[in-house]
């Protein structure tokens, strides 16, 4: 105890120069509140002539006017977002002498009953007598004109107009299209319409990644306003400049009729791209939302439950969804050993069952093997221990490359927000990862869409729509401006006999006995779908036991790419169903069904409308078609299952 | 002095070690907070005035329930409670909430808050903590100086990213403010004065279009009257206008015609001195100057390094705080989105400046308290 009472003498050398610091920093500060002392004194007391003059001038009050925010539309014109006036009562204490007979008044005229007219007063006697109440936000059009006419009679009961998006289609659409909410503090920019009370930006999907072209530019209305701040006259006025219209390649209808066959799944993705524009005319992802629900006004506990849904609703699967490509990726092992010279058409690999490499055996699919594989039977069969050689004479760069050519591991700039990359690996990124060097047998799972790699079901379809086409299609949702030219693709360089090769190989899955997507057949005739299944699988335990009796999200992933048809290539198409199970059995018979609608529906050849170049021309379908209509070729009968006829392609 | 003062002490002997003083001016303040709002409302306790004086009478208790928990609770605390604010910073940069688009927000279940403001206490927490029984040889070596510069440099980095230019500046004066009391070596400040004069334009290129679009309009608020500079030039001609005695009491015109923006939060200063003049101006800055003095004089009566470094570091957030605020309303320096700390409305930025001022106090109250670096060893 004794110790304690020591003189701490390293304290006192601490104390002693912390006090002078604080010396120190004391002056600063005397010194800063002097400085705002003195800016006061100049601001307040020397310049306070000038400024009580600017005070004045300043009744001459500047509102902004918000635009009017672009309309988004699909390809034939179909309205998807648009906005629609809404009109408001609202009650202002300080103009209403008597509040509760005011309300009785207007109770004549629109629904109104005692409990909201009592809660109405209550609220307008907690605030500000100058604070507007809201009495009611859904006013149609003659209520509003009665309510204006009536204005004399109404002390403190006032009308406004505001501006609300409205979504359609929104079951079907919805994830593409996005939705606008109010504006966050962080996100201001320099444009001072984001300032204005009410405004909205978009938060998703084609709302946010077109925000500046639908925003539009804002105008400003001078006012001259009385020291009470009530308008004595309007000055003069710049009209604001309304936001342009976006045109989607969507086609609405088509999309909705994805959508519900897609809805027997749980969750799924599918994207149909136009091989010769690049033109995404489905884009489908379930489980979805309907952005109506958010623009209607939604609360918290509301937005809670909605986000809570079982699947995620508000990921748009086909963009931001990444999934092991599986199968479906041996177009990309095809092509690089194709390229590179490393097999040769008719060499044969001798498929026992499984293949073997530093020890580790990499089994296929087959457990009984293939026996001796070309690659038009390796596509045509799936075979995985052809493709485990391939990967393996090519090595993972080859590989990475061509995936890369074929659209993998990227994001395009196609008009909407929040789309994955993906995954391509390289020894390069597993050692900045998991800092661990290049394993061989990992390239071999990459060769069949395996191990690392992953993919979104927008990049699968590109890739199916280069091989089909042999060109860099790029995907785009945006419809082409009126007045621009549209360019043709870059071929891909890859010589045309590997193309045709791989082709064959894809031909030979859907239509050749033995192929693993012949369910995905239509009996056409000589219009042929090409494609191929692919089964990722998601954990270990799905190569022991059988689909049905495993837990649903242990079940692989079920894929298919395809393009039809099969000699003139149109439509590619993509179909991933999470935990479906078999690529053959699940996602085939939804490449037939979806080829199905596209038959009945042909949107390639039917006339769409452009984008239109400036805002003045906003709304209004504006028809013109500038793509040659593919047409079936003459002989094609209708189909099977899905009644599907080629009647409406003439047009 | 007696034995007793180095024992654990009753809590009822620690009450009477608080300094009421302190207590009775953020009671003037926050009641001059309570006074404007109920200006800027026209008159009317709803929404802002009675809610800002409930959190007011809150905050008092969570200052005098810091105060009495020992100080050695919050030098053990003061490096997890940092670490957690980095982490939540983390999370809330790359995780963050996604949909709703903000990044400087948290949500945990029903309550969402910003990390960035717990961080303001967890670096002062941290910085107390490790000054605490550093020998005045090591203070100034370089790596000594380097580690703390890396624990202000963190957070700030990662604040400037979200991005809140006005948090990332209040972290960086605190912490620097703090190892200037600390005692570190008056050279590395003369130092880093030139290299941030050089490093300027660099800083400049990596600033973001509304950042850089606040400083250039700042410069010249005629660039753009109606968009950025906006702000400034209704701010300057509502204070302006008020004059020596101000407009009188609910009189203010440029605040009540809604020229003033964010007029119960940021602006409030404004609002205040158009309708109460210079004579209020200055008497609000002398309450402040009240304030400072006696954080200041707080400090300097405390017998250990934690307890010192502790209200330092409060002295200086809420200094730096109000002095930003004020020459911001001024025109003084850009728009950065500062609050006036007691006079604000604004639930989170009370929160967090009683919290300091409540450690502060706990400082204070336990000023006897002999810490040294060798406690440490037994607490942990």
């Amino acid at each position: 105890m004794i110790i304690m009472f020591v003189q701490d003498e390293s304290d006192e050398v601490q104390h002693g120069k912390f006090s002078r610091r604080t010396v120190l920093l004391g002056a600063a500060q005397v010194l800063g509140l002097g400085a705002a002392t003195a800016r006061l004194y100049q601001l307040q007391v020397l310049d306070q002539s000038s400024y009580a003059k600017l005070s004045e001038q300043n009744r001459n009050t500047v509102q902004m006017l918000a635009p009017l925010r672009g309309q988004i539309v699909d390809r034939f014109g179909t309205v998807l977002a648009a906005n629609t006036d809404q009109f408001q009562a609202v009650l202002v204490r300080s103009l209403a002498p008597d509040m509760g007979g005011v309300l009785r008044d207007l109770s004549m005229l629109i629904p109104l009953s005692r409990q909201t007219q009592d809660r109405i007063i209550r609220r307008a006697l907690r605030q500000s007598p100058n604070l507007p109440v809201m009495i009611t936000r859904d006013l149609n059009w003659e209520q509003f004109a009665q309510i204006n006419l009536r204005a004399p009679r109404l002390p403190g009961i006032q009308t406004r107009k505001a501006g609300r998006r409205q979504y359609f289609h929104g079951d079907a659409v919805g994830l593409v299209v996005g939705y606008v909410g109010a504006v966050q503090r962080f996100a201001l920019d320099d444009d001072p319409l984001l300032r204005l009370p009410g405004m909205s930006v978009g938060k998703s999907g084609v709302e946010r990644a077109m925000e500046k072209r639908l925003r539009g530019v804002g105008g400003r209305k001078r006012l001259e306003v009385d020291a009470h701040g009530r308008i004595i006259r309007e000055q003069d006025k710049t009209q604001p400049e309304a936001g342009r219209d976006v045109v989607l390649t969507i086609d609405t209808q088509l999309q909705r009729r994805v959508m519900q066959r897609l809805a027997s799944e749980k969750r799924a993705a599918a994207v149909v791209i136009d091989v010769v524009t690049g033109e995404v005319v489905v884009m489908a992802s379930v489980p979805s939302f309907d952005p109506q629900q958010i623009a209607k006004g939604i609360t918290s506990p509301q937005w809670r439950k909605l986000r809570r849904r079982r699947g995620d609703p508000f990921i748009n699967r086909a963009i931001a969804g990444q999934y092991p490509p599986g199968s479906t990726f041996k177009l990309v092992t095809a092509l690089a050993a194709l390229e590179a010279g490393l097999v040769k058409l008719d060499e044969k690999v001798q498929c026992p069952g499984h293949y073997t490499l530093a020890g580790h055996k990499f089994r296929c699919w087959r457990r009984a093997g293939h026996g001796a594989v070309d690659l038009h039977r390796a596509l045509r069969e799936s075979c995985d221990v052809y493709f485990y050689d391939m990967a393996n004479r090519l090595g993972i760069r080859a590989i990475g490359a061509m995936a890369k050519r074929l659209g993998f591991a990227q994001s395009y700039d196609m008009g909407i927000a929040a789309q994955a990359r993906g995954l391509i690996p390289d020894p390069e990124w597993k050692f900045g990862r998991f800092n661990k060097s290049w394993y061989g047998g990992e390239t071999i799972l990459a060769g069949i869409g395996q191990g690392y790699v992953l993919a979104t079901p927008l990049q699968m379809a590109v890739m199916v729509a280069r091989v089909a086409s042999g060109r860099r299609v790029q995907p785009t949702l945006l419809r082409p401006e009126q007045g621009t030219s549209v360019a043709e693709f870059q071929p891909l360089d890859i010589a045309p006999k590997w193309l045709q090769a791989v082709r064959g190989g894809l031909i030979g899955a859907v239509n050749e006995p033995g192929g693993t997507g012949r369910r995905a057949r239509l009996p056409l005739g000589e219009a042929l779908i090409a494609g191929k299944t692919g089964t990722s699988q998601v954990s270990r335990r799905s190569s022991r036991r059988s689909g049905a009796r495993l837990a649903w999200k242990y079940r692989d992933h079920a894929l298919f790419v395809g393009y039809f048809p099969a000699d003139a290539p149109r439509y590619a198409v993509s179909v991933v169903v999470e935990h479906g199970g078999g690529g053959g059995s699940v996602a085939a018979p939804l490449m037939r069904d979806i080829t199905g609608f596209l038959l009945e529906a042909d949107p390639a050849a039917r006339p769409a409308i452009l984008a239109p170049a400036s805002a003045k021309i906003s709304a209004g379908p504006l028809a013109a078609p500038t793509i040659k209509p593919f047409t079936l070729a003459p002989g094609t009968g209708s189909t099977g299952s899905n009644g599907a006829g080629s009647d409406n392609s003439k047009s | 002095m007696k034995i007793e003062r180095f024992l654990p002490q009753p809590l009822s002997e620690k009450i009477w070690r608080l300094n009421w003083l302190l207590l009775l001016s953020i009671c003037a303040l926050s009641a001059t907070g309570v006074v404007a709002l109920y200006s800027v409302a026209d008159g009317s306790l709803a929404p802002w005035a009675e809610r800002h004086a409930i959190r007011t009478l809150i905050g008092l208790a969570l200052i005098i329930g810091i105060a009495m928990l020992p100080l050695r609770f919050w030098l053990a605390a003061a490096y997890p409670v940092y670490f957690l604010a980095l982490a939540l910073l983390l999370a809330v940069l790359f995780g963050g909430t996604q949909i709703m688009g903000a990044r400087r927000w948290i949500a945990i279940g029903a309550l969402s808050f910003q990390p960035s403001e717990i961080m303001k206490v967890a670096l002062v927490l941290a910085l107390a903590r490790y000054y605490l029984g550093m020998d005045d040889a090591r203070i100034s070596r370089p790596l000594w100086v380097f580690v703390p510069l890396l624990v202000i440099a963190v957070p700030v980095v990662l604040v400037l990213k979200q991005p809140d230019l006005g948090t990332a500046a209040i972290l960086a004066s605190v912490g620097l403010g703090m190892m200037f009391l600390a005692g570190v070596s008056l050279w590395y400040f003369a130092a880093a004065g030139v290299a941030v004069a050089a490093a300027g334009p660099i800083i400049w290129a990596n600033l973001h279009s509304y950042q850089q679009s606040r400083i250039l309009t700042f410069l010249d608020p005629q660039r753009d009257p109606l968009g950025a500079g906006y702000h400034i030039t209704q701010s300057k001609i509502a204070l302006g206008s008020g004059g020596l005695y101000g407009k009188g009491f609910m009189q203010g015109t440029q605040s009540k015609l809604d020229f003033l923006p964010e007029k119960h939060t940021d602006f409030i200063f404004t609002m205040f001195a158009e309708e109460m003049g210079f004579i209020g101006s200055i008497s609000l800055l002398a309450l402040y100057a009240l304030l400072f003095l006696v954080l200041a004089y707080m400090a300097l009566s405390c017998r250990n390094q934690f307890s010192r470094l502790l209200i330092g570091g409060a002295w200086i957030g809420v200094f730096v705080y109000s002095l930003i605020n004020i020459a911001m309303v001024t025109g003084l320096v850009p728009v950065v989105g500062v609050p006036l700390p007691l006079v604000s409305y604004g639930g989170t930025s009370m929160l967090t400046i009683m919290f300091g001022l409540g450690t502060a106090m706990c400082g204070y109250v336990h000023r006897y308290d002999r810490l040294r670096r060798s406690d440490l060893r037994i607490m942990i």
